[in-house]
């Protein structure tokens, strides 16, 4: 790879010549970097991403979403000042173009799957190495197919693997007996990675990224090369949901081991790139923290909801909502569960579940329907499918209900403050501490525990209108969109401002008031 | 104690209790224990990194998933409305000649044949072997209607009437490509025997074909119009133009070789259209025996450690599905060849001679290592072997064109020669070609 650092150097000196935009002239340029989120679906990061896009004005918007190729058109319109830059369609039969591999560079380049492998799947992978050759990737795009393409590649690359399933390291357990079958999706996975490397970016200001995964890996190249600041935000925790996925799902011990490596590897590398990280909840930053990012690095921004109008009571007529896609991460089954018990001391309540089946989920959307007919609830629990008005749903329920295991600082939730409307959730990432004080938290899975507190609010409307009212005041006083946007504001104020500032940067995430 | 309050063997007994089995490294651990044991995150971190120093961990063997086979459905129609369309056309020979001459016919089929080979052979890498190739084609009706312009338009000008005759020939046949793609297949096949009853039948041949020509063209336009399957979310993109464009060279590259060899005299009567028939069947039973291969191979390597060091016997099982389909191809071609030469025989029609039939046969096994190449990206080395066959069918010496389809044979040979150990060898490392050809195109 040494022929790529003295290219990489060259393109970070040519850089460094380049005048630095006058801030009060013009709009400094921020590069927004989704991962199939927005503008092709929606969901909770999409919306947090329009909110920034079309508030904060001050800066020119440039989006680069990271998608699987599908054909379909954008699902957000972008406004005057922001633009889509290109997309980058993993899984699909684009080829990358430009910057062929020299002849005298065949050897090094034989080593780019072998680099990935010890930098992304080793416990203890090596960052600089890593920005190395996904830096190769950028300068040599039209290199990366025919080096995955050769033997060599595949052999280099299986040298590596045994490496790294023969290390023994305490936390990590020992390695599975990954057979060749996963190994090969293994190499398939590091050719899109090096892939979405290898793609574009244009010229920006600051690197805005959304996902401590696939989505990092554009922006710390682009920082590798041209020096630029990199924000990180994570809504989830992407390690900590890939691990979720695969412990919950019924792959072999090698291709979770495979899954989950790849997804710490990336995270690992989109944590030592930003300069800052940005949790929307504090939960999520001792996870963070946890897994090694230096806590002067993290700055919670908490999402935030547009001031909302004054609450009307609950309706009374015992519906619980749900607003969530049917999702493995939003534990359904434990819904369909809860709606059973609740249903079985008062038969005259309604579940309304509103919220697509997730792309790539359908088996479980499927096996939802079968719990749901095994258990018998008929129209006591409907699934409503899309909405395209969350608050008007949440406004006609008397209580809102929310029973996932993994959840950065669900929108679903705030919304239900937002109408007054008393929660029942499980305390996963952010929730317990949002919730507090005005509904009712379980740990996730307590079936028992969340009919508890179902049938608890039902059945008292006093209370239920005294939690959503204070729910409603709770928001108005912490969560605002004003503060989300401020917060948001500063951060990537200070990015575009001389490198020391964003360090520096002070108490920017609100803190939660008790 | 870890801070959470949990010995690392009561922590170690809840994760496992959810998991059913034991964590893969400390994260997972600590997944389990925040998720399902509402621990907070920084205790979960902490009481699953100490539970793993406390246990000595074991390396568990694993089995990648294996791909589902997709059922092909409607092969054995499919097979008979190619074989029935095959007879129909081969009858149009003598009504055609009659009607425009010998002459005209034989120059339309030398354009017509390497044409439609072509579009068909950029059609299925595009569009037709795609899951919403269809629905993608109609998206796309303008260029359609262009190609159906150019493909008439451009020999007619080149030509005269011979071109005419290729261009109505390669739009009915193309478009026959994309209606049988749509499941229409009995359909276009009892429209092209209509053509042939037609055209026995006295009715000027020059007409009948260009009515059979724009049925077939509405027929396209309907069968893209046709809605996506239902509960199909998404409509993938068509397959890359580059790889398009090597395709139709193979295609183009491959109907050169047939009609490249003058021997082999097109407009003669019904042969030797019919004479291409037991190698087209042979090439369907081959074809659909080597498409195993997409899941025989993972199927070889599945269980089978990286750390382990048994990669030799791996390569039997792929190179027995090669062998499996070569010698399908060969067996039948043979049988149904001599059965066409009895009934040739026997009805007295003649047969322009029996080394066609082997060249034919040749061309076929050209097709299937074509085929197998260009599926999994290596379309440069079919490229490589068609071109080295087209060029020695070129360079053929007077002996070797002398005999009815030498040089067919020839060039054949040598397209087979080139290509067959590259097949073999592809095969031979399941692992290599599972990893760095069918995984990334």
């Amino acid at each position: 790879m040494a022929p790529a650092m003295a290219d990489r150097r060259g393109i970070a000196r040519r850089a460094s010549r380049r005048p630095r935009r006058a801030l009060a002239l013009v709009r400094p340029r921020a590069l927004l970097i989704t991962e199939g989120t927005y503008p092709y679906a929606v969901g909770g990061v999409s919306s947090w991403c329009d909110l920034l896009v079309r508030n904060l004005t001050e800066f020119e918007w440039q989006v680069l979403p990271i998608i699987a190729a599908h054909g379909r058109p954008p699902l957000f319109e972008l406004p005057a000042h922001a633009r889509e830059v290109g997309r980058i369609e993993l899984w699909s039969e684009g080829l990358a173009r430009g910057g062929r591999v020299r002849r005298d560079e065949r050897r090094v380049a034989r080593e780019l799957p072998a680099a990935l492998v010890r930098s992304l799947i080793a416990w203890d992978g090596d960052h600089a190495a890593l920005v190395e050759a996904l830096t190769w990737c950028r300068l040599r795009p039209g290199g990366v197919r025919p080096v995955f393409r050769s033997r060599t590649g595949w052999a280099s690359f299986l040298t590596a693997l045994r490496e790294v399933l023969n290390e023994r390291v305490p936390e990590a357990g020992a390695p599975p007996g990954v057979d060749l079958v996963e190994a090969a999706q293994l190499y398939q996975s590091l050719y899109w990675v090096a892939r979405t490397a290898a793609a574009p970016t244009p010229e920006t200001d600051v690197l805005h990224v959304t996902a401590a995964g696939w989505a990092a890996v554009p922006a710390l190249v682009h920082k590798a090369v041209h020096g630029t600041p990199m924000i990180l935000t994570e809504h989830g925790v992407y390690v900590r949901e890939a691990y979720l996925a695969a412990a919950r799902s019924a792959d072999s011990p090698g291709t979770r081991f495979i899954a989950t490596r790849l997804a710490r590897g990336l995270a690992r590398a989109a944590y030592a790139a930003a300069d800052i990280v940005s949790p929307v909840t504090d939960a999520n930053a001792l996870w963070e923290e946890g897994l090694g990012i230096d806590p002067a690095k993290i700055r919670v921004v908490y999402n935030g909801m547009a001031p909302p109008e004054r609450p009307v009571a609950p309706p009374g007529g015992r519906t619980v909502v749900s607003v969530g896609r049917i999702d493995p991460l939003k534990d359904v089954h434990t819904m369909l569960h809860v709606a059973r018990e609740t249903l079985r001391r008062m038969p005259d309540a309604t579940f309304l579940h509103y919220g697509p089946v997730t792309e790539g989920q359908e088996s479980y959307g499927r096996s939802c329907h079968a719990l749901h007919a095994r258990l018998g609830l008929g129209d006591r629990f409907r699934f409503m499918g899309r909405t395209t008005d969350p608050n008007g749903v949440v406004r006609d329920a008397d209580v809102v209900l929310m029973t996932s295991i993994s959840e950065g600082l669900p929108m679903s939730i705030l919304e239900a403050m937002g109408q007054g409307r008393p929660v029942v959730a499980t305390g996963v990432g952010g929730v317990a501490d949002v919730v507090r004080g005005c509904g009712v938290v379980t740990p996730p899975g307590d079936v028992m525990g969340l009919a508890l507190g179902v049938r608890t609010i039902l059945r008292d409307p006093a209370l239920a209108w005294k939690l959503g009212e204070r729910g409603h005041r709770r928001l108005t006083r912490v969560f605002s969109e004003l503060a989300c946007l401020d917060g948001y504001r500063d951060l990537l104020a200070a990015a575009v401002r001389p490198r020391g500032d964003l360090v520096a940067l002070g108490a920017v995430g609100t803190r939660i008031a008790a | 104690m870890s801070p959470a309050g949990l010995s690392p063997l009561r922590a170690r007994s809840i994760v496992e209790a959810r998991l059913g089995r034991e964590p893969q490294d400390m994260l997972e651990a600590a997944v389990a224990l925040e998720a399902w044991a509402g621990i907070p995150a920084g205790d979960a971190l902490s009481t699953a990194a100490a539970m793993m120093h406390a246990a000595e961990p074991k390396s568990k063997p694993s089995a990648g998933q294996l791909p589902r086979r997709a059922r092909q459905r409607g092969i054995g129609v499919e097979a008979l409305s190619f074989a029935v369309a095959v007879i129909a056309i081969a009858c149009w020979a003598a009504p055609l000649s009659r009607s425009v001459g010998a002459g005209v016919v034989e120059r339309a089929l030398i354009c017509a044949l390497p044409t439609t080979l072509a579009l068909q052979w950029g059609l299925a890498s595009r569009y037709l072997s795609r899951p919403h190739g269809l629905a993608q084609l109609g998206r796309r009706p303008l260029g359609l209607l262009l190609a159906a312009l150019l493909v008439t338009g451009l020999p007619a000008a080149a030509l005269g009437l011979s071109g005419v005759l290729a261009g109505l020939l390669a739009l009915t046949w193309t478009g026959g490509t994309i209606a049988v793609r749509r499941g229409w297949s009995l359909a276009y096949a009892g429209l092209v025997v209509a053509a042939s009853v037609a055209m026995v039948a006295g009715l000027p041949a020059m007409w009948v074909l260009g009515a059979a020509a724009l049925v077939t063209t509405v027929a396209v336009a309907v069968a893209v119009r046709a809605p996506r399957a239902p509960g199909a979310p998404v409509v993938q993109p068509p397959g890359r133009w580059s790889r398009a464009l090597a395709a139709a060279a193979l295609g183009a590259g491959l109907g050169a070789l047939l009609v490249v060899d003058r021997s082999v005299d097109w407009s003669l009567g019904t042969m030797p259209a019919v004479a291409l028939l037991p190698s087209s069947l042979a090439s369907f039973w081959g074809g659909q025996h080597l498409w195993r291969f997409q899941v025989v191979i993972p199927q070889t390597l599945s269980g089978v450690a990286v750390l382990g060091d048994d990669a030799r016997r791996l390569a039997a099982a792929p190179v027995r599905i090669l062998v499996g389909a070569v010698a399908r191809l060969v067996l039948l071609t043979a049988a149904l060849s001599v059965l066409l030469l009895v009934l040739a025989s026997a009805l007295a029609v003649h047969v322009s001679g029996q080394s066609v039939l082997v060249g034919f046969g040749l061309v076929a096994l050209a097709t299937m290592f074509v085929s197998l190449l260009e599926s999994i990206g290596r379309a440069a080395w079919a490229i490589a072997g068609v071109g080295a066959g087209v060029a020695a069918e070129i360079a053929a010496p007077p002996e070797v064109t002398t005999m009815a389809g030498g040089g067919l044979i020839l060039g054949a040979s040598i397209a087979v020669l080139v290509m067959a150990p590259m097949a073999f060898a592809v095969l031979g490392r399941p692992a290599t070609t599972l990893a760095t050809s069918i995984g990334i195109r």
